[in-house]
């Protein structure tokens, strides 16, 4: 459809689209950071998408009758969303190799799915389309945890994180898994890391995934005000922070090589970050638990000087 | 049996409060059974839970028709149809109420010549503790008279075990102010002796017609159908652009709303959907000259709802 090497149309919030595609309505949180990144994407995607959804909050965007979408949906089992997405991608180059549908009147798939599902049960399911080459957007919007049943502990809840099945002193005992890298190793046509307090990147992003084909990883950090226990007025303040402390990263891998699309240097304490959440107050009273502050620190530094 | 039931919001601990009940109840030597209704199970949501007592085995299931006693925890919701706090309420039934504004003015408002009282607890913005639940627990406690203060203080413990003991000390402390606050009113709730509702009649052979594509798939067919969601009636806090402050900037409160609450006209002027704002206040905190009031709900609880 377009050239990739085309200058992007957004570089300054000016930029941004004025008018909201995704409806208003729905069932989501008050401060949602998963909605707000999906919304964000969903303006610059636009309205020719078939979004195929594995079972989460996301899933609640559509309750019958009501859907906020302008294009199609389909709900899908945890861990199935990627072979919904083969089968709707099969059926539209089908039915344009028959003629039924115009070549033009084609619609992006893409797969919306928590960090749960992305992470566990989906995995393999995604590993096998990344292997078949599955033209699809595939988007994760990170809350890490299961977070529609209440915030359980998930593959990608960060070490420490309190959460409603680590209740003890030293929270969740495990380390994030690192599903950027398992799709980059993967050599997927495109990768990136986004989130809704930074809408410009964002929007950057979902502009040239948009216009590449096979399979294309955007994955969203996405604070969530009841599960990670802070005011939803917060969630813009607390997504900042992720990316100012090198909690999050915003990467971007295509060509083979992985880049930093956003620097703040210097960067802040993760002190900051985690300071501002209910899931990591155990770690400052009943006094500062040192030792796993200057644990989760240092695996930032060493995951921020990976990338450049 | 004793027929309660809670009613307050999403994050406002009713669900808590109905257990805190039941087991005092339980410890008084009551059978008792406990179980919330959550509608969108989302924060600020419309939220309520039942709790039924009696000295007798309980054969009933499902949801009371009605109840002796209604504790609404948050005012607002009185306004809200879809809430259904007054369903089912008969002239044995009392209310009480969550509020600063007397209760002969309820009694007026709601058209009840009389069993209506009222108790008043100020939660200060933000608090995250089960705080509404429990002293709607202490108050329903007192009204029933047959629940001890022990009993009472007992069934907090367990049902608080999990929280900080800070936590339990500030929940326990609001349950039993609004025992305190009740003691005029102790035993008025009497038991309602007779079973409740006719044996339900034999299913009979119902044709269900097939409904036309656009009201069976309006997930494919039907776009946008959310906005008639009116999720503005989640809020508790209401956020008001300021006309002579905003700067018109680059749209920073509407790029990051997350429902996409906030249009721009066309003369840049920023303005706030109502019917969909859930009162996250994301914008009133992004927005750099502090353009955004927020304003209290409560006083809007009684106005009549918009249809459309
Ligand atoms: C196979 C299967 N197991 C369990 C569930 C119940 N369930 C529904 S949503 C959900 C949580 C999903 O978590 P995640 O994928 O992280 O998405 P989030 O809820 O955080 O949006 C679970 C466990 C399910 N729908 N299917
Ligand atoms: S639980 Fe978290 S991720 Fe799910 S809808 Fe609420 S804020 Fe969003
Ligand atoms: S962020 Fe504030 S100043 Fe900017 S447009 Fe919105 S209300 Fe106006
Ligand atoms: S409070 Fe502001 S940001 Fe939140 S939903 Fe309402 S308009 Fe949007």
């Amino acid at each position: 459809m377009s050239d990739a090497d085309e200058p992007t149309r957004y570089r300054r919030m000016q930029d941004l689209p004025s008018t909201h595609l995704l409806g208003s309505g729905t069932s989501l949180c008050a401060g949602c950071g998963g909605l707000g990144a999906f919304r964000e994407l969903y303006e610059v995607l636009g309205e020719r998408t078939v979004v195929v959804n594995a079972a989460g909050c996301m899933s609640l965007l559509a309750t019958h009758p009501f859907t906020p979408f302008r294009g199609s949906w389909l709900y899908s089992a945890m861990a199935s969303a990627p072979a919904g997405a083969q089968g709707v991608r099969d059926a539209l180059d089908i039915l344009i190799a028959k003629r039924r549908i115009p070549a033009d009147e084609d619609l992006d798939v893409v797969v919306l799915t928590g960090d749960g599902a992305a992470s566990g049960m989906g995995l393999s399911a995604t590993s096998a389309a990344i292997d078949r080459g599955l033209d699809f957007i595939y988007l994760c919007y990170d809350n890490e945890g299961y977070g529609n049943t209440g915030q359980q502990s998930s593959a990608s809840t960060p070490h420490g994180a309190r959460t409603a099945t680590d209740r003890g002193p030293r929270g969740y005992p495990g380390v994030k898994k690192d599903l950027f890298a398992l799709w980059v190793a993967n050599r997927p046509a495109y990768a990136a890391t986004i989130i809704a307090a930074e809408p410009v990147d964002l929007a950057r992003k979902v502009e040239k995934a948009k216009r590449m084909k096979g399979p294309r990883l955007l994955l969203a950090l996405a604070p969530c005000p009841p599960g990670w226990g802070f005011d939803p007025k917060d969630s813009i303040e607390i997504g900042r922070l992720a990316v100012r402390t090198g909690v999050w990263p915003l990467l971007e891998y295509a060509d083979g090589r992985v880049v930093r699309t956003k620097h703040y240097e210097p960067r802040l304490p993760v002190e900051r970050y985690l300071e501002r959440q209910r899931r990591f107050a155990h770690l400052f009273e009943p006094r500062r638990d040192e030792q796993t502050l200057a644990a989760i620190q240092t695996a930032v530094d060493e995951a921020c000087a990976r990338v450049t | 049996m004793y027929r309660i039931r809670l009613h307050g919001r999403g994050g406002q601990g009713i669900q808590t409060g109905a257990r805190i009940l039941a087991s005092a109840l339980f410890v008084e030597g009551f059978e008792t059974q406990d179980s919330p209704l959550y509608g969108a199970e989302r924060r600020g949501a419309p939220v309520s839970a039942t709790v039924r007592a009696a000295r007798a085995p309980i054969r009933e299931r499902g949801l009371p028709a009605r109840a002796d006693l209604i504790a609404v925890g948050d005012e607002s919701l009185l306004g809200v149809a879809a809430a259904g706090v007054l369903r089912d309420a008969d002239e044995r039934s009392w209310l009480l109420i969550r509020s600063g504004v007397a209760a002969e003015i309820w009694r007026s408002r709601l058209g009840r010549s009389e069993r209506v009282a009222t108790f008043a607890l100020e939660v200060e913005e933000g608090a995250e503790l089960p705080l509404v639940g429990a002293a709607c627990a202490g108050a329903a406690a007192r009204m029933l008279g047959v629940v001890s203060r022990a009993s009472l203080e007992s069934a907090l413990e367990r049902e608080l075990a999990a929280l900080s003991a800070q936590a339990r000390a500030a929940s326990a402390a609001r349950a039993f102010a609004a025992w305190d606050e009740l003691a005029a009113l102790a035993g008025c709730v009497t038991e309602e002796p007779a079973p409740i509702g006719a044996p339900l009649p034999r299913p009979d052979w119902v044709d269900v017609p097939l409904d036309p594509a656009d009201v069976a798939a309006p997930d494919i067919r039907v776009p946008l159908t959310s906005v008639q969601v009116r999720t503005g009636l989640w809020r508790t806090l209401r956020p008001v652009i300021d006309d002579a402050l905003c700067r018109r900037c680059s749209w920073l409160c509407s790029s990051f709303c997350p429902d996409g609450a906030i249009s721009i006209d066309p003369d840049g002027r920023p303005c706030i959907d109502y019917d969909h704002c859930k009162g996250c206040l994301v914008c009133a905190a992004v927005c750099p000259p502090h353009a955004i009031r927020v304003e209290r709900e409560a006083g809007r609880a009684t106005e009549p709802e918009k249809v459309g």
